[in-house]
């Protein structure tokens, strides 16, 4: 089956990047032209990339957690997929570009440093780890997702409040609607990353006897979800709108991004599986 | 084809000279009763406020434009109007016209799909009154299916054009469900009266109106279900709306930086839309530095609606594509209608049905016979048309291709099913 990996490995990114095409065509033309073919691609890839991890798992008998790079590729595979959940949920179809270009740069860079790992430490090949990872990286994706609609969000703003009326304006979908895909985005992050908190929560201190709850990134991670538990409740409770709701979404995603860098590539502890 | 048309619109004539020659329903029902006595079998006549133009097929094949610029003038004298303010048109120029009229590019707002129904409606006026004949319905029908393909496969008629439509474009790009939304209309002039109904149109939630005549605003109020509040006291409720439309002739600012500010503080910087369409302005142009207040003035609105039309001026050839090929199809169809070719093409048919059946049988016949055969078969043949072909050949000496002539000719080619595809190298 090493043969049949390999080959997928090298068309996933070809696949992104044809959809990435079709949906930035569409987006600078404006038309119609290809709203249901485009879709139609990115489902093919999200599929193709769905077959890919798994007949890795089955291959190399763990799920594809125990590199950078393999959790770059579930990552790329997370944001698309969750991007046409999103798409097919509120059947806004102009901000593809935006989002496949995250999945681009994430299955770029596994498919050219990704490796075949038969051996690995006994603990990562648990399925149960395999369900944490997959959850906490759909959360991190949901949140990328929310970032990038809010940026785009603060760029219409800008633009609409300066009087620009330029191809940001006549091809972005309304702030309303930018800022509701930016918080239902956070809202399936912050759903994902709870599961991947309580499956953490329940399992880790039972598989590693050196568990600590002062370990940084289960603190990072905390934090992160106490920053976008924050964001929803005010939205849904206070009321909270338009940019201060937005602004909280960027930062915990900046927060999030930082602190999963700083944790795996600096701290030593228990969490670190690579 | 004998179809004449004669035009008065923008590209010939002032606003003034426009609007005096403007035709009511009763004018025009006038105007088709005198042409059919005097001039017309047939035709269509087509008046808005930016063009009155006429068309028909003459009784009489030296009639000219000048005599339907006479009866047009006679019929609603204009002092100044002279034979210069026209564009007369003739035949293939003259259906040309009339496709690019109903496509909207010949208006003076490219791409104003609001001149299609015009045309349309003008054409079931001129059925209700029997003005409509073979020809004309065929040229009707053409028209029609061109204007719809402008329409839906071309973009010549998107984005707003107009200061208030740009208005109601630039809010739906703030807020997406305007159902949801509460707007304020200040002014119920001709601007205010517009931008209303385009916001009711868009199915704004709850719409309310203030003006310093409160009958004025009263009337429009009853019009689209919107809520008056009187001009003393708009202020005080300034801060339920969402969208403030405002459209006053005043001369100075009558919502100033304050105003805005003390709402937005007890609206709690929810997102505030302010349209100020008026000239001169007024709104203070300073409250677009209040957080989540969305100011536009005119000039904004101005920007949209140069940015839309001159998209839409670039979609004009794709235009005129689908008008040349509609004219195509349309004399492809006309000149099938010609009575030499419907000859040529009836004995055709004839010749190859006769031809099959004798090469079909022919092996049951002698050699000595197989040439009678021929003879026999081309004679019966021969007799039969001879007939038909008389009398279509009595049409041509009788003049020109009339209206009757066409319909039997029709009939003859639906008929046989004589394809008009045969005869478009002709």
């Amino acid at each position: 089956m090493k043969p049949l990996i390999a080959v997928v490995n090298i068309l996933l990114p070809i696949l992104y990047v044809i959809a990435f095409i079709i949906y930035s065509y569409d987006f600078m033309k404006g038309g119609k032209k290809f709203s249901n073919s485009k879709r139609l691609f990115l489902f093919f890839a999200v599929i193709f990339h769905f077959f890919y991890l798994l007949i890795r798992t089955i291959e190399f008998n763990h799920p594809p957690i125990t590199n950078v790079f393999e959790i770059f590729t579930v990552l790329a595979f997370a944001v698309s997929f969750s991007y046409f959940i999103l798409e097919l949920a509120t059947d806004i179809r102009g901000t593809g570009p935006f989002i496949i270009v995250i999945s681009i740069l994430f299955q770029f860079i596994s498919t050219i440093f990704i490796e075949d790992l038969v051996e690995v430490r006994e603990v990562l090949r648990s399925n149960l780890l395999g369900s944490h990872v997959l959850t906490a990286l759909l959360g991190y994706a949901g949140f990328t997702i929310s970032a990038v609609y809010g940026i785009l969000y603060l760029i219409l703003f800008k633009e609409i409040k300066l009087n620009k009326f330029g191809l940001v304006f006549n091809r972005l979908p309304s702030l309303e609607i930018l800022e509701k895909l930016s918080f239902y985005a956070a809202v399936i992050g912050f759903a994902a990353l709870t599961i991947a908190m309580t499956i953490g929560t329940i399992w880790l201190p039972t598989a590693f006897p050196d568990f600590s709850l002062a370990d940084p990134k289960l603190i990072s991670s905390f934090v992160v979800w106490i920053l976008y538990g924050i964001g929803i409740a005010s939205k849904v409770f206070a009321n909270w709108q338009g940019k201060k709701v937005i602004t909280l979404s960027i930062i915990g995603f900046i927060i999030a991004i930082f602190s999963t860098m700083l944790t795996n590539f600096l701290a030593q502890s228990f969490h670190s599986f690579y | 084809m004998n179809l004449l048309a004669v035009s008065i619109s923008h590209h010939t004539a002032p606003v003034e000279l426009r609007e005096a020659i403007y035709l009511n329903n009763d004018e025009i029902k006038a105007a088709i009763d005198g042409l059919k006595k005097s001039l017309f079998n047939e035709g269509l006549v087509l008046s808005t406020c930016n063009r009155t133009e006429i068309y028909g097929i003459p009784k009489d094949t030296n009639t000219s434009y000048l005599e339907l610029q006479k009866f047009l003038i006679s019929l609603k004298p204009v002092d100044g109007i002279a034979s210069e303010h026209f564009n007369n048109y003739f035949s293939c120029g003259a259906v040309r016209h009339l496709f690019k009229v109903i496509s909207g590019i010949d208006s003076l707002l490219i791409g104003d799909n609001q001149i299609y129904h015009q045309v349309k409606d003008s054409f079931q006026f001129a059925e209700d009154l029997q003005f409509t004949g073979f020809l004309m319905k065929r040229v009707f029908d053409s028209a029609i299916k061109t204007g719809k393909r402008a329409i839906t496969e071309t973009e010549i008629s998107e984005g707003a054009v107009t200061v208030s439509y740009a208005a109601v474009q630039l809010i739906e790009k703030i807020f997406s469900n305007l159902s949801k939304k509460s707007a304020l209309v200040i002014g119920t002039g001709e601007t205010g009266e517009i931008a209303a109904k385009h916001l009711r149109d868009k199915g704004i939630g709850k719409l309310s109106l203030t003006n310093r005549t409160i009958q004025r605003a009263e009337k429009l109020a009853a019009a689209l279900n919107a809520k008056i509040i009187p001009f003393d006291n708009f202020k005080n409720n300034l801060a339920e709306f969402d969208i403030v439309l405002s459209a006053t002739s005043s001369p100075d600012f009558i919502l100033s930086f304050n105003d805005i500010n003390t709402a937005m503080k007890k609206r709690n910087f929810s997102p505030t839309i302010l349209m100020d369409i008026a000239v001169p302005r007024d709104i203070d142009p300073k409250v677009k530095e209040i957080d989540y207040v969305f100011y536009h003035d005119i000039d904004s609105m101005n920007i949209i609606v140069e940015q839309n039309l001159a998209k839409r001026k670039m979609e004009i050839p794709k235009v005129e594509k689908i008008v040349m090929e509609e004219l195509t199809a349309f004399f492809s169809w006309y000149n099938s209608l010609q009575i030499a070719p419907t000859i040529k093409n009836l004995r055709e048919y004839f010749e190859q049905i006769r031809a099959e059946e004798v090469s079909k049988n022919i092996n049951r016949f002698s050699d000595e016979d197989k040439e009678k055969l021929e003879i026999v078969t081309k004679r019966i043949i021969n007799k039969i048309l001879h007939t038909p072909t008389i009398e279509l050949k009595k049409i041509t000496e009788s003049g020109i291709n009339t209206e009757e002539s066409a319909i039997k000719i029709s009939i003859i080619r639906d008929l046989f099913r004589i394809d008009n595809s045969t005869d478009e190298g002709e």
